[in-house]
């Protein structure tokens, strides 16, 4: 039975990947991320698979401050925090506890979700900066109680947390950390874009857009924000937990409130709102430190530790700096503009 | 009783430096509508470069007088420069826009004064009274006598210049609506400029004060979660609202301390934090805050 | 055709004059008042709807409302005029939860909506638009009914993760809806259109068409037509119509008393915080007190005359 011309508008309306051709450049994409540690080790550059799954991970946990801060347009400077209870999470049930890491990830994850939930409440009254302002209180509150808790190992950490085992076997190499991460991004991808199109993510753009008025449309504002904090504290409590076996170990000092801005920046950078923008920021910086760290290790730029960090603060900071002046709405903006203006070549927007 | 007496006092002469730095970012936040969240770097900064000019006690450089001078000249020309080349831009822009750039800008200012003077932490030379000064058995820092005797000074002449100057008026109508204070003949610029000096070098004061007793080091950044706090609790357009913030805070952190250290270790450090989400939940406006009513 | 001749004649030759239709004079108000008369004969003293009563609302020193009473008959256009200031939007604002007046009920449907959250109020059928559509700048016409089909959703945030299923009918059967009210109001070429791109008159339509998509059983119409071409004011003037005839009680603030005229069975006439007229149009406009507060003795001839 043929569908009604209507029909087909409908489901073409809200369908993620709308023609063939998406479906041939997609279907391509995975193909060669599927392939990619083949690839790199084939090209000799075996060294950038775990650059990559660090990437992959950072994927997760933007996508879901994409959530809270692109969608729903509430600032977080405290999402390292929520990652560090993902971490956390997951290190105290496996080291401490004894439990095997899936259940403690399934554990994990929404307990942070409910603590981002709970972070949201003050949040719920306020606006703009008073938002960052009190996800920025959680985040060095939030450490200073993992610095005294004894069960978190206070300044030492917690050290053993095991691998995951999927199909009998364990996670050991650098392929298989990749594939796994792969797969999880995937997933937030689908998840982060199933949001959008569904009722929340209008809602949340309502009030993004205008949180007084969006009463009007029937919206519960309160709710609408406990929601997005909800969402993004599922995304970095997975990424964190996650991150907790890649590494094994989980200590205080490696999560900073540096990693906050830079996860908002890449939120800018990326293109405020949309699924794509998120991963196309977290893409673009990860790289540019990436660039960076290869070049001065390299010694092509002979600088010591400390100046190598100082020198990617400040390519961070001037990449959003930019991009606040000039281009407040990201890549995809700009990937917007010349789609348009290739669409209308040659005669120009 | 002495011992209430003793911490209530300290925190009384820390909360008016606490007050005073907390007005540059006020004035910032009122008159250009900018959320500044990297002032602490501009506390850093100017801290340092005090230092370039004085020196430490033990390798002193230059007479105070002099290098105070030439800082606060250095601290006037970086306020121009960000006002011209960045901040110019965003007017008209969304303040979302602006808080983001402060971002970034907090960034960029940790990196240079991390390249250039690296993570140490050094003492620098002023002629600000050192030592305690005793008043029976109670001790009390006398950097922080002075400095909080500016401190008020300085918040009176700030009250005073925005409440009865023709150019203070300027500044409130500013805050208020830029395009419409343009039209009114308000120079914008002229405004914009004189806030971010204000800002700027209000900062340095700043610095240089709380330097003199815990030394010039990064961690001077760090400032920021107490301007933050103080703020919040004073309400984020009130100058008056600074000096009492200033003083809740650190009468509750100097009890903090006292009391509270023993149990839970350090928690004067986070005494900040919780005050912020504390005010935010019964008053998000502050004690000394215009509320605002939404006209829908 | 003799053109009528009242204060505002000018304006009527001036849309007897932009008419596509030769022919059209502005004795099709009357034939437009007659209509609505008969259509809502059927209806006539039905019951109240929306009961306000002694509201009382202050701002610091100002006295927005000073002991408002009300009654909004069910099916009926209602008109809601007065000079600025007397407190027509803080009335809606109080009606629609955005404002807490300190004294005074609203009864509607059986619930008090003084207190109410503003959300649960529009949720119980409670519409209003906006005075400035210009908020949702960048999301486009279809968006935002979309949007306003948020309180008509059944999906928890599971199935919008998942999507297939459950979530994926209610978004095909929301879209169904938004294109419906996108027909009804006329604005299919505004449809993928972002509101920052739209023209303040389009802007109006598609506000109005976001209040339908709540499904409201009371409508509140914040100056509809104000700041429009007169094209626009007849295209809006028969939305409200339409509207009217699918059920929906309308009430509308408006400044323009030729439209106030056509369109509403009863014209409300606040001053000062009080209501100090109400009544049939024709009423209103010959009472003195109303002369005095509002149009003014200065303003012209009150009520057209109309000559064929």
């Amino acid at each position: 039975m043929r569908k009604s011309r209507a029909e087909t508008d409908i489901r073409r309306h809200i369908a993620l990947v709308e023609n063939r051709r998406q479906w041939t450049a997609l279907a391509i994409l995975m193909a060669l991320l599927l392939l990619l540690p083949h690839l790199l080790r084939w090209i000799g550059a075996g060294g950038w698979l775990m650059f990559t799954n660090f990437t992959l991970l950072t994927v997760v946990a933007v996508l879901g401050l994409n959530v809270i801060t692109g969608m729903c347009g509430l600032i977080s400077l405290g999402h390292s925090g929520f990652i560090m209870l993902g971490s956390y999470g997951v290190a105290i049930l496996t080291v401490q506890l004894g439990w095997p890491f899936w259940a403690a990830l399934a554990v994990s994850t929404p307990a942070t979700a409910a603590v981002a939930a709970i972070v949201a409440l003050p949040a719920v009254r306020l606006k703009g900066f008073y938002v960052a302002v009190v996800t920025l209180a959680f985040f060095f509150i939030a450490q200073y109680v993992f610095k005294n808790l004894p069960l978190a190992g206070s300044f030492h950490g917690l050290v053993g947390v095991p691998p995951p085992r999927l199909f009998g076997w364990k996670v050991r190499t650098e392929t298989a950390w990749y594939y796994l991460f792969f797969a999880a991004a995937v997933l937030s991808v689908l998840a982060s874009a199933n949001i959008a199109r569904s009722r929340f993510g209008r809602a949340f753009c309502a009030v993004r857009d205008n949180s007084v008025t969006a009463a009007g449309l029937g919206i519960h504002v309160g709710l609408a924000k406990i929601r997005a904090f909800f969402l993004g504290g599922l995304f970095a409590g997975l990424a964190g937990g996650l991150w907790a076996a890649y590494v094994s170990v989980v200590r205080l000092d490696q999560f900073s409130l540096w990693d906050s801005i830079w996860y908002v920046g890449m939120i800018i950078i990326g293109g405020g709102g949309s699924t794509a923008g998120a991963v196309a920021g977290v893409v673009l910086l990860r790289l540019l430190g990436q660039i960076l760290r290869t070049a001065t290790m390299g010694g092509w730029l002979p600088l010591n530790s400390n100046a190598v960090a100082a020198l990617t603060y400040a390519v961070y900071g001037l990449a959003i700096v930019l991009f606040a002046m000039f281009q407040p709405h990201g890549l995809m903006a700009i990937w917007g503009k010349l789609r348009a203006r290739y669409k209308s070549w040659p005669f120009g927007v | 009783m002495t011992v209430f007496l003793q911490l209530f006092l300290s925190g009384l002469l820390l909360g008016g430096v606490y007050g005073l730095i907390a007005m540059g970012f006020v004035i910032t936040y009122r008159s250009a509508g900018v959320f500044n969240i990297a002032y602490g770097q501009f506390a850093v900064l100017g801290a340092f470069m005090a230092w370039v000019f004085l020196g430490s006690p033990t390798a002193p450089r230059m007479p105070f007088v002099p290098a105070l001078a030439l800082t606060l000249a250095a601290a006037v020309v970086f306020a121009l420069a960000i006002e011209r080349f960045l901040f110019r831009r965003m007017i008209g822009k969304p303040v979302v826009a602006s808080f983001m750039l402060t971002l970034g800008l907090l960034a960029v200012l940790h990196s240079v004064v991390m390249l250039v003077w690296g993570a140490r932490t050094t003492a620098i030379a002023t002629p600000l009274p050192k030592g305690p000064l005793f008043l029976g058995s109670i001790v009390l820092a006398r950097e922080y006598l002075l400095a909080s005797g500016l401190a008020l000074l300085l918040a009176a002449g700030l009250a005073a210049f925005f409440r009865f100057t023709r150019l203070g008026l300027a500044m409130r109508a500013a805050y208020e609506n830029q395009t419409a204070a343009r039209c009114l003949g308000v120079r914008a610029r002229r405004v914009a400029q004189i806030a971010w000096v204000l800002c700027a070098v209000i900062a340095t004061a700043g610095g240089i004060i709380i330097a003199s007793v815990i030394g010039v080091s990064l961690l001077l950044s760090e400032l920021v979660m107490v301007v933050l706090a103080v703020v919040l609790i004073g309400g984020m357009d009130s100058l008056g609202g600074c000096l009492v913030g200033g003083l809740i805070l650190a009468v509750s952190q100097q009890l903090a301390s006292y009391y509270l250290n023993p149990l839970l270790p350090g928690v004067d450090g986070i005494v900040s934090m919780v005050l912020i989400v504390v005010i935010l939940l019964i008053r998000p406006t502050g004690l000394f805050g215009t509320r605002a009513i939404e006209r829908v | 055709m003799i053109y009528p001749i009242s204060g505002r004649g000018r304006a009527s030759s001036e849309r007897a004059a932009r008419a596509p239709r030769p022919g059209r004079v502005a004795d099709e108000s009357a034939i437009r008042s007659a209509r609505r008369r008969d259509i809502t004969g059927a209806q006539q003293a039905s019951d109240i709807l929306l009961d306000v009563r002694d509201l009382e609302l202050t701002f610091g020193g100002i006295r927005a409302l000073a002991g408002l009473s009300l009654q909004i008959r069910k099916g009926e256009i209602l008109s809601l005029i007065g000079p600025n200031g007397a407190g027509k939007t803080c009335l809606i604002n109080c009606i629609t939860g955005y404002y807490r007046p300190q004294r005074g009920s609203v009864l509607f449907q059986g619930h008090d909506l003084v207190g109410m959250p503003a959300h649960r109020i529009a949720r119980l059928g409670v519409g209003r638009t906006f005075q400035d559509p210009t908020t949702y700048a960048g999301m486009t016409a279809l968006d935002i009914l979309m949007a306003a089909r948020f309180s008509h959703g059944r999906t928890t945030l599971l199935d919008a993760v998942v999507h297939f299923g459950r979530s994926r009918r209610e978004e095909i059967a929301n879209l169904k809806i938004a294109e419906e009210i996108i027909r009804f109001v006329q604005i299919e070429e505004l449809r993928k259109q972002r509101l920052a791109a739209m023209s303040y008159g389009q802007r109006k339509q598609v506000e109005i068409a976001r209040a339908l998509a709540m499904e409201p059983t009371i409508l509140f119409l914040d100056e509809p037509m104000s700041g429009l071409d007169e094209v626009m004011k007849e295209i809006v003037n028969d939305l409200i119509l339409a509207v009217h005839q699918k059920g929906v009680t309308v009430v509308l603030i408006e400044h323009d008393f030729q439209a106030v005229t056509e369109l509403s069975h009863a014209v409300v006439v606040l001053a000062g915080g009080l209501k100090i007229a109400q009544g049939a149009p024709e009423e209103i406009s010959s009472d003195p007190a109303v002369r005095e507060a509002y149009l003014g003795s200065a303003a012209g001839e009150p009520a057209e005359e109309v000559r064929v």
